[in-house]
């Protein structure tokens, strides 16, 4: 029997040093943790990039897609004979220059989807500070172009209003009603005491016609339902603002349309 | 704030939010307790599913070996339990003392659903003891169905226990959108927590792998009483309950994908990037060893069968064929590891000449990969349709049509399956994935309806000698043994997976894992933690077997002298 059980204990041990010893000789990629950048007042250019090419390669995630040909646009090499980022980013948006392209391509991916792919990209305010995007934005546009990134506007990032995926969110973390609603760009489509447009349901009495909860869920989940006469627009209504409001935010434009009979 | 933040400040601000276990350190502890928790877990909560079934096929078929079969397992639940507790309550006591920042969120979110955690383990525990002991006691007539209940009983409890704590790890991973920084746990409302987006296909997914896991642990046990048994009527017994621990094993293994695809396709939809991470980013290698994993799984499981039709009078027939299966099983694996979508520096793609490998890049997309699966799941069930026909011949008069019609299903199946890996080339990524559901509709339709055929036309037919339970060569034994093996270090591995897509976050995009653990280990550290958790609940599960082993000698034998033509 003794002979049996060694057996057995071989086979087992072996298993389980074949499997530890495949997946030790494959690569090994780490996760890494985006740490925290302390960049001053003379932070300069090259430093930018240097710490943008670090994100960019590690904790960013952003090789995850770019640079494979399939998920997303090569940044750093040609994308269909136009050069790396830096080289098109210019002439993507009319009337944006590269760098508020690609500002805007991190925290609000949505808002312009390259032809031909679909719209994956993460919104990167969530997972990386503000001072990360801008050393991102800096090192993409060395990438074949100019870099104009400067200390002046990494500030300017976190104070910006309507930054929406920044850290400070939606009318910048603010409580009011009005403004929450004005920020997130919802009078684009929707009317409300007579201001804004007529795409989408009007608000001014939708209290009357949805409870709380409905409205709520209007927010967050815009297609679960569409409104009678509506029908043609669904899938308008961005879906992202369960990440853009915070719960505070949601709770008291939720409140305030509820109350509006 | 109110409660819950101020909770967590005094945490942060007393006694700090983590704390270093010595030597191997609170992520190492916290990975060896969460780990041989979980596979006591799904050991208590699989065993007893295997239990009450075969109780309840020996209560209908009058067949003893299913009620010993069951008891058996029964017995070794009892030491598993306390086994199961005493792990959890390790794992508890490292999250309160080393990790206090993310314990004191999920008690605030959770604390209700922890008290009622612990009142059914209670519950489940006595329904328990209330089963083994009440064995002798309600064993015929009307009482037996009575035991049969509590064991059902006993699954419900076990059950409820697992959703609620797949509540709290799915909620980590998967927290409703609604949920931000800031907002106070103790104001997020129970079910809202609970029912998060990957809750129900994690559920799902948990309750057929304990499934899986039960058969293998009883397939593993079974081999090993095999191996060390003394008569004829002993190796008979062992040889019987391995083969049906193996077939529990390996039919469950089969849906298990499907319900795989139905969590991952949640993680895409909660959150592109997550999933991403999880296929693409820093865990794609991890999907190249699971590949290899359930390859092994496949090749195991069938040589398993393949050799058992030695024992078989009139399997014969079959053996030529098993060569062609074996083709089919290599090949698909061979697909289904082959690497794709890679993080790759700039020298590694210029040494593969782009993003992809020129030549295999092909086979390593889904189409690919879904074609081959499905493949080799057909060729595992054609496996278990000849061992299941191997001692009979049909004498109903449409059975020479009825095994057309059971070779054209197959024929249709492989050609749907086929052609949609083929036209998945031709399509957009969306409706590539699409395919993926025609092709399993098409294999499960296979399954199904092969299955009645073959039980309608098994009606009066002949036999060509009884199953030589016993004769079984020692090296089948050791297939099983590996197949346990495997499945235990695949269920590590996915944990990892699961665990391991959060990256730097306790609940995801909520709440940031600042400790000196926060950055996700590599595949290879992952490796290492596995083996070592697979090798002690293994040690483990050797010494509950044991333990099984002395108690049958002191009450078991008398029955079995009763009853000396079991497993013929």
């Amino acid at each position: 029997m003794w002979a049996t059980n060694l057996r057995i204990i071989g086979i087992v041990l072996g298993t389980l040093a074949l499997y530890t010893l495949i997946a030790n000789k494959i690569p090994q990629v780490q996760s890494e943790v985006p740490h925290a950048l302390t960049l001053g007042a003379n932070v300069t250019p090259e430093q930018l990039v240097a710490a943008g090419d670090q994100l960019y390669h590690g904790a960013g995630g952003c090789t995850a897609c770019h640079g494979l040909g399939t998920r997303a646009p090569n940044l750093l090499t040609d994308e269909k004979g136009q050069g790396p980022i830096g080289a098109r980013c210019g002439k993507r948006e009319p009337g944006k220059d590269c760098k508020a392209y690609v500002y805007e391509s991190l925290t609000s991916p949505r808002a312009y989807v390259v032809p031909g792919y679909e719209p994956i990209m993460p919104e990167m305010g969530r997972i990386l500070s503000p001072q990360q995007i801008w050393a991102l934005v800096a090192f993409l546009e060395s990438n074949g172009g100019t870099v104009d990134v400067t200390a002046s506007d990494i500030p300017a990032a976190v104070a910006a209003p309507g930054a929406n995926s920044g850290a400070a969110g939606i009318a910048n973390g603010s409580t009011d009603p009005m403004a929450i609603i004005r920020g997130a760009g919802c009078t684009a489509c929707h009317k409300i005491n007579g201001e804004g447009g007529a795409i989408g349901p009007d608000l001014t009495h939708v209290g009357s016609r949805l409870s709380a909860n409905l409205i709520r869920e209007s927010i967050l989940f815009p297609d679960a339902k569409t409104a009678k006469g509506y029908e043609k627009f669904k899938g308008v209504m961005p879906k992202t603002f369960g990440h853009q409001l915070n719960a505070e935010q949601l709770e008291a434009l939720v409140q305030f349309l509820a109350a509006h009979k | 704030m109110a409660g819950g933040m101020m909770l967590l400040q005094a945490a942060a601000d007393t006694a700090g939010a983590y704390r270093d276990f010595p030597v191997i350190g609170s992520r190492a502890a916290i990975w060896i307790a969460a780990e041989v928790h979980l596979m006591f877990a799904a050991f208590v909560l699989g065993v007893p599913m295997f239990a009450v079934v075969a109780e309840a096929i020996g209560m209908v078929t009058k067949d003893a070996r299913y009620d010993r079969l069951s008891k058996e397992f029964t017995r070794l639940l009892l030491v598993a339990y306390s086994a199961t507790a005493i792990w959890g309550a390790i794992l508890v006591f490292i999250l309160a003392t080393l990790w206090m920042k993310p314990w004191a969120y999920l008690t605030a979110v959770f604390a209700p659903s922890m008290w009622l955690y612990a009142a059914l383990f209670f519950f489940e525990s006595f329904t328990l003891y209330l089963y083994y002991y009440g064995w002798e006691r309600w064993k015929h007539g009307r009482a037996k169905m009575v035991h049969v209940g509590l064991g059902v009983l006993l699954n419900v409890w076990g059950t409820i226990v697992m959703l609620i704590a797949n509540s709290w790890l799915t909620y980590m991973m998967t927290p409703p959108r609604d949920i931000t920084p800031t907002t106070d746990p103790a104001t997020i409302k129970l079910w809202h927590a609970i029912a998060n987006a990957t809750w129900m296909p994690i559920n799902i997914h948990r309750l057929i792998a304990n499934v899986v896991f039960g058969g293998a642990i009883v397939g593993a046990y079974a081999s090993y009483r095999f191996l060390a048994a003394k008569t004829d009527e002993e190796r008979a017994h062992y040889d019987w309950m391995g083969y049906v621990g193996n077939f529990i094993a390996i039919s469950a293994l089969i849906v298990l994908p499907f319900a795989g695809y139905w969590l991952g396709r949640e993680i895409y939809q909660y959150d592109q990037s997550m999933g991403i991470t999880m296929m693409g980013g820093f865990m794609s290698w991890l999907w190249v060893i699971q590949a290899f994993l359930i390859a092994v799984l496949f090749l195991a499981g069938n040589y398993y069968l393949w050799v058992g039709m030695g024992r078989i009078p009139g399997a014969e027939r079959y053996r030529p064929y098993t060569k062609w299966l074996l083709v089919v099983l290599v090949l698909g694996a061979l697909v289904w590891g082959t690497p794709h979508t890679m993080i790759a520096d700039s020298r590694e793609l210029a040494a593969m000449g782009g993003s992809h490998h020129p030549l295999l890049g092909a086979l390593g997309v889904m189409s690919a990969k879904n074609t081959a699966v499905n493949l080799m799941i057909l060729t595992t069930f054609l496996s278990f349709l000849l061992y299941r026909r191997a001692n009979i011949r049909q004498v109903v008069p449409w059975a020479k049509t009825g095994t057309r019609i059971q070779a054209g299903m197959f024929v249709i199946a492989a050609a749907i399956v086929l052609f949609f890996g083929i036209r998945g080339y031709f399509v957009e990524a969306i409706v590539r994935i699409g395919y993926s559901v025609y092709q399993v509709g098409a294999v499960l339709a296979c399954i199904i309806f092969v299955t009645v055929i073959d039980v309608l036309m098994a009606r009066g037919a002949q036999s060509l000698g009884a199953i030589q339970w016993g004769k079984m060569p020692p090296r089948s034994q050791y297939a099983l043994f590996i197949l346990a093996v495997t499945f235990t270090w695949l269920m590590g591995l996915m944990g990892f997976a699961r665990s391991g897509i959060r990256q730097h976050w306790h609940v995801w995009q909520v709440m940031q894992d600042t400790s000196q653990y926060a950055a996700t280990p590599a595949l290879g550290y992952a490796a290492k933690m596995i083996s070592l958790c697979v090798l002690i609940f293994l040690s483990l599960v050797a010494f509950v077997f044991w333990l099984g082993g002395l108690a049958e000698k002191s009450t078991f034998v008398p029955s079995t002298v009763e009853a000396p033509h079991v497993g013929h």
